[in-house]
């Protein structure tokens, strides 16, 4: 499946939820709706970065090349997720790689169009710029508690369950 | 001291390996046993010579023996760990407060358990399954450090098969690992959640359980809908001795469970 997205589709996404309409309508016009089977790759490591994706369905491992073994897996994505980060900054390469565990359904955005519907229309920018950094904090908090290693054994000195 | 301060004497039946330092004991009555126990309650476990700790019963009300999940994290849950089949355990209880799961009869219930969180929770989701029929979506989320800390591992296929929707995700993934990396919170936001019609049971590390009811309250959940199991220094068990309390409440009788209504204001005080 590689198909135009209508718009009112595009606007039920959770990340895209709240942005005005003619926004979303132009975002519309730079995204396609994909069909990725499970163990399809979306990238890998350190190749260009050219594309983001709304996910609305199934789920995409982000991995870590491990040389001599299997990747390792550092987060899921899921349904309401954004997919892609590193098309936005230089060097606009990827930093992990990623791959639909399951069969996954995702709007796909091409990097290039977005900004430049962002260049001439700024309102846009600014309503994409909030949104990514929005799932960025949510990421940098999730990635915090994850280091709490909150289910470790407690002190030796103290009872648990 | 009272009757109900005196333990009774069970013996070890089984002894299953859960994960690397989490046993998980059935015990059969040698005296007279204890009352029936309600779901979330906990008894007062006793290792003979080493000493005395709360449990939440993880076994469901009125099935075999006397089930606990018990971690190894000192003297007395190490002794408890390591008792084999035939040896003899004191038991008190059963204590406290019930999940309530039937006050989500025609209602969706998720249950959110972190690590040995689930241990507490399972009697409320055996009871939930077996009445399945009562209650809408059953969904239950879990959160564990690393795939080979998940307890209860070899009955997840099973609650599937009665009808609950079973998310697993781990802090770290060992290598092999195809299912959800991420903590537990995240994947509340990829549930279908119905805010008016939701009761979520939550049990977990005390900042899990607060960082769970706060992505509940964001899905619109009512903080009465949510419940939490909390424990504190758990001495007597009969709201006497005083060393489990939490601001006015005595966890051992107004808890271990308790609405994230009531909770919430006492977690965020300091030296509470």
């Amino acid at each position: 499946m590689n198909d135009a997205v209508p718009a009112p589709a595009l606007a039920e996404h959770a990340f895209l939820r709240g942005m005005p309409a003619d926004d979303v309508a132009r975002l519309a016009r730079a995204a396609v709706a994909v069909r990725l089977p499970a163990g399809h790759r979306l990238f890998d490591e350190g190749t260009p970065a050219k594309k983001c994706w709304l996910v609305t369905s199934g789920h995409v491992a982000l991995d870590l090349n491990m040389p001599g073994r299997a990747n390792l897996i550092i987060e899921t994505l899921g349904r309401g997720d954004v997919l892609g980060f590193s098309w936005l900054s230089p060097p606009h390469q990827w930093q992990f790689g990623a791959e639909a565990v399951e069969s996954t359904e995702a709007f796909e955005l091409d990097g290039a169009t977005v900004m430049a519907l962002c260049d001439s229309h700024p309102e846009l920018g600014y309503q994409l710029a909030l949104r990514f950094l929005a799932a960025a904090v949510r990421r940098l908090q999730a990635t915090r508690i994850r280091l709490l290693d909150l289910y470790a054994a407690p002190s030796q000195s103290a009872e648990a369950r | 001291m009272s009757l109900q301060a005196v333990p009774a004497r069970y013996r070890v039946a089984s002894r299953a390996a859960e994960t690397c330092d989490t046993v998980t004991l059935v015990l059969e009555p040698v005296d007279e046993p204890i009352a029936p126990h309600r779901p979330g309650q906990f008894a007062m476990l006793y290792a003979f010579g080493s000493g005395e700790v709360p449990i939440s019963i993880s076994g469901e009300p009125g099935g075999p023996g006397l089930v606990y999940t018990i971690r190894s994290v000192g003297a007395v849950t190490r002794a408890l760990c390591e008792a084999d089949p035939g040896e003899l355990i004191g038991v008190r209880g059963p204590y406290g407060t019930d999940w309530g799961v039937a006050d989500a009869a025609g209602q969706d219930v998720i249950v959110v358990a972190g690590g040995i969180g689930l241990a507490p929770l399972r009697p409320a989701l055996l009871a939930a399954l077996a009445a399945r029929s009562r209650y809408r979506r059953v969904t239950v989320l879990i959160g564990t450090r690393t795939p080979d800390d998940l307890v209860f591992a070899g009955e997840l296929d099973a609650w599937r098969e009665q009808g609950a929707d079973v998310r697993v995700t781990v802090d770290r993934a060992a290598v092999g690992w195809r299912g959800h990396v991420g903590v537990v919170t995240q994947l509340i936001d990829r549930v279908n959640v119905d805010p008016a019609a939701t009761l979520a049971l939550v049990c977990g590390p005390e900042v899990m359980m607060r960082l769970t009811a706060r992505s509940l309250l964001a899905r619109g959940v009512s903080s009465g809908s949510v419940r939490i199991s909390l424990e504190r220094n758990m001495r007597c068990g009969i709201a006497e001795c005083g060393h489990c309390q939490l601001g006015p409440l005595l966890l051992c009788r107004d808890g271990p469970v308790i609405s994230y209504q009531r909770a919430a204001p006492l977690l965020s005080v300091k030296e509470l």
